[in-house]
């Protein structure tokens, strides 16, 4: 990743084309994975096809495609490497991880997290996801975070009964007997609701008219 | 012409009632919320509410997605024309006349012609879909394995011609893909291919899992190096209807505009994208004083809105009468489908009629909904765009996170995205267009199995993707589109239709 930064402004050396070459060893890399990966199935004929024919062949298309790449990169001025954030990546997969390993109970060698449902999981995915941003501000973050986090519960968990973990289920020990699961579902999404009002009232107003908006589409 | 009346009036009688049109209602809704939105597509957003469609009957479901879809295309040109930026990728062009017309204090009736424009468009669409559905289900019947193979290569083609950038680019992206869906077990011998001995990858590479990565997770990435502070529009929005001058200017756009986009959607490989930008050309070219544009011409709006809602439904019919899916939203529907037990291709239209029809119907119901969405209710959809990207994306996040969890239970997909997402921003950072790869993902199982059993009944020879009559023509077609888009002088014309 370090090279992009060399790529980008050094112009003079024989690579003309930064974005080329990274583009180029990237697909050469993947074809070669692919065929090691490959190796062991059989190819048969084209009478009757193996399992290893169709990938070894497109391994063999992706890599010369890469090798063509390659060649240009030396050959023809073309794109630098644009600037790498390494912020947005790191918080945004952070936070998918968080999402996915408090879900539901999960163990690693010696770490075992309990189930903790969407309660935590969500509020956690959308706290360490918002902070890719360098204009993070914690308290709208949090309001973002209590207020969507139960509509998902009530839409996800109550209305749509979809096999979500809600809420870990030793809270559910916590509640008065004779609650139904819907119910502490129901009284936990109306408290998280009621707290991010509080913290939203709590923060005050402040007005500046201007926000971030994205400058380009997403391709379709 | 009397079956197409009784079929319709089968298909108005499924999409009318009240759980249907409830369905269109939310479809429509939620596509033009991200459709308005910058920085969130309907790829995402229909791999997003997949689970939410598992517990309705498989006609309301494809009503709602489809909802989403052509809403999309309506939402996108509000944005388009009040802040200059493109909510979706088939809007760019109505940027260039659409945000000049707001800012000489037209915005009303740019936003006024362009959702006519698009309920018109999707009218004809609904017409062409409904007319040509048996007659395409019926050419479908006579295709034999090497015929959907050559079809295939053919849409692949089309895909490498229609992205943006460096063809080799393109093509090696349309390899990728196609290795991708070689992962998991294969299918004729049951050997395990490429899983690594992962056990979650024994099954392939989960086709929402790879689109919400490539273009949900990526597309955020994407969108955090790509923003920007600045002051939403404060302007008075004005008249929404266009006088008899603004009418007769824009009439012929429409049509022209309405016929170029269904015939790009029809054709496999995502041709709708072009429709926008053929029909501006084409504008440019018939006016007689071209300079206009790009200054608040109105044909310049009229024309590309209604070619983007033209292709977007026409590009439901190569998915409905040959289950060839001919972009990644239509791959969803596929995913959609097969959720419900439907196999998508010629046989839905007899087996499930009231699905086929009622579909279609919904389409021109829904129409008239986005047309009332979007008019009179365009203030609401300007106050979401104050909502600033860096509380939006996190939103997203959770939503994809869940969504993705809730289709398989499995916290491993959940770390997919994730995985993808990197993938998918690596991708776009080197140059490459995830559009294609995820296309060529699609196709890739059908083109393989389809090759194979080809292969099977010539016993080995290749030729019989030559001999045979249909076959040979359609892969003629892409040789001569390869060689056409590599010519030195095209490229050139392509490059500038893209960078209109």
């Amino acid at each position: 990743m370090s090279m992009s930064e060399e790529g980008g402004r050094d112009r003079r050396g024989p690579v003309r084309s930064p974005q080329n070459l990274a583009a180029g060893l990237s697909l050469v890399f993947l074809a070669g994975l692919a065929l090691w990966l490959t190796r062991g199935l059989s190819q048969g004929h084209l009478n009757a096809m193996g399992p290893g024919m169709l990938p070894d062949w497109l391994a063999y298309g992706v890599g010369l495609c890469g090798i063509a790449l390659l060649v240009a990169a030396f050959l023809k001025d073309g794109e630098p490497l644009e600037a790498w954030s390494l912020r947005g990546p790191f918080f945004v997969v952070v936070a998918i991880l968080a999402f996915a390993v408090t879900i539901r109970p999960f163990s690693l060698g010696p770490v075992a997290i309990p189930g903790l449902g969407m309660i935590v999981a969500g509020p956690l995915a959308i706290i360490i996801g918002g902070y890719a941003a360098p204009e993070v501000q914690l308290r709208p973050l949090l309001v973002l975070a209590f207020g969507l986090t139960p509509f998902c519960m009530v839409l996800f968990g109550d209305l749509l009964n979809l096999p979500i973990p809600v809420f870990p289920q030793s809270l559910a020990g916590l509640m008065p007997d004779g609650w139904s699961q819907k119910t502490i579902l129901r009284v936990l999404a109306a408290l998280m609701a009621v707290a991010a009002v509080v913290i939203h009232i709590s923060g005050g107003r402040r007005k500046d008219g201007k926000i971030d908006v994205v400058t380009q589409p997403e391709e379709i | 012409m009397g079956d197409l009346v009784s079929n319709l009036s089968l298909g108005f009688g499924v999409a009318l009632s009240f759980q249907n049109l409830g369905l269109a209602f939310l479809g429509c809704l939620v596509g033009t919320l991200i459709g308005v939105l910058p920085g969130v597509g309907p790829i995402a957003t229909i791999a997003m509410l997949l689970p939410i469609t598992f517990g309705l009957d498989p006609v309301g479901a494809l009503i709602m997605l489809a909802g989403i879809y052509y809403g999309a295309q309506y939402g996108g040109s509000t944005t388009a024309i009040l802040v200059n930026i493109p909510g979706e990728a088939t809007s760019v062009v109505t940027t260039l006349d659409g945000h000049q017309m707001a800012r000489q204090g037209r915005a009303g009736i740019a936003l006024g012609i362009a959702a006519i424009g698009s309920f018109f468009a999707g009218t004809v669409a609904t017409v062409v879909i409904a007319a040509l559905g048996a007659p395409l289900t019926s050419l479908a019947l006579i295709f034999g394995p090497a015929e959907y193979f050559s079809l295939m290569v053919m849409g692949l083609v089309f895909a490498v011609v229609l992205a943006r950038g460096s063809i080799l680019k393109a093509i090696a992206m349309i390899l990728v893909g196609v290795l991708l869906s070689t992962v998991g077990l294969d299918l004729e011998t049951g050997e395990e291919r490429m899983t690594l001995g992962l056990p979650f990858l024994i099954d392939g590479i989960d086709f929402a899992v790879l689109a919400m990565g490539v273009f949900g997770i990526a597309e955020i990435l994407r969108n955090l190096d790509h923003t920007e502070t600045r002051d939403v529009v404060r302007q008075a929005i004005g008249r929404l209807l266009p006088n008899r001058e603004d009418f007769r200017q824009s009439y012929k756009p429409v049509l022209r505009g309405t016929f170029i986009g269904a015939i790009l959607g029809i054709l496999p490989g995502n041709g709708a994208v072009l429709g926008p930008f053929a029909s501006y050309t084409i504008e440019k070219k018939l006016a007689k004083d071209p300079s206009r544009f790009g200054r608040g011409a109105i044909e310049g709006v009229a024309g590309p809105e209604s070619a983007n809602n033209a292709g977007a439904q026409t590009s439901f019919i190569p998915l409905l009468t040959l289950g060839i899916p001919p972009n990644a939203v239509m791959a969803l529907m596929v995913g959609a489908m097969t959720i419900h037990g439907i196999v998508p291709g010629p046989q839905v239209m007899t087996r499930n009629p009231e699905l086929f029809w009622g579909m279609i119907a919904s389409m021109w119901v829904g129409n008239l909904m986005l047309l009332v969405i979007n008019l009179p209710m365009v203030g609401m959809w300007v106050r979401l765009l104050k909502v600033p990207y860096h509380l939006m994306f996190p939103a997203i996040l959770m939503f994809c996170c869940i969504g993705i969890y809730s289709i398989n239970s499995l916290p491993t997909d959940v770390m997919f995205i994730g995985f993808f997402g990197i993938v998918g921003y690596l991708l776009i950072k080197f140059g490459f267009e995830p559009a294609p790869m995820l296309l060529g993902f699609v196709l890739g199982k059908l083109l393989e199995e389809n090759l194979r059993r080809a292969l099977i009944l010539s016993r080995g020879s290749l030729e019989t993707f030559i001999d045979r009559p249909v076959s040979g023509v359609l892969l003629l077609v892409a040789v001569v589109l390869l060689v056409v888009a590599l010519l030195p002088s095209i490229r050139k014309g392509r490059d500038e239709v893209f960078t209109e």
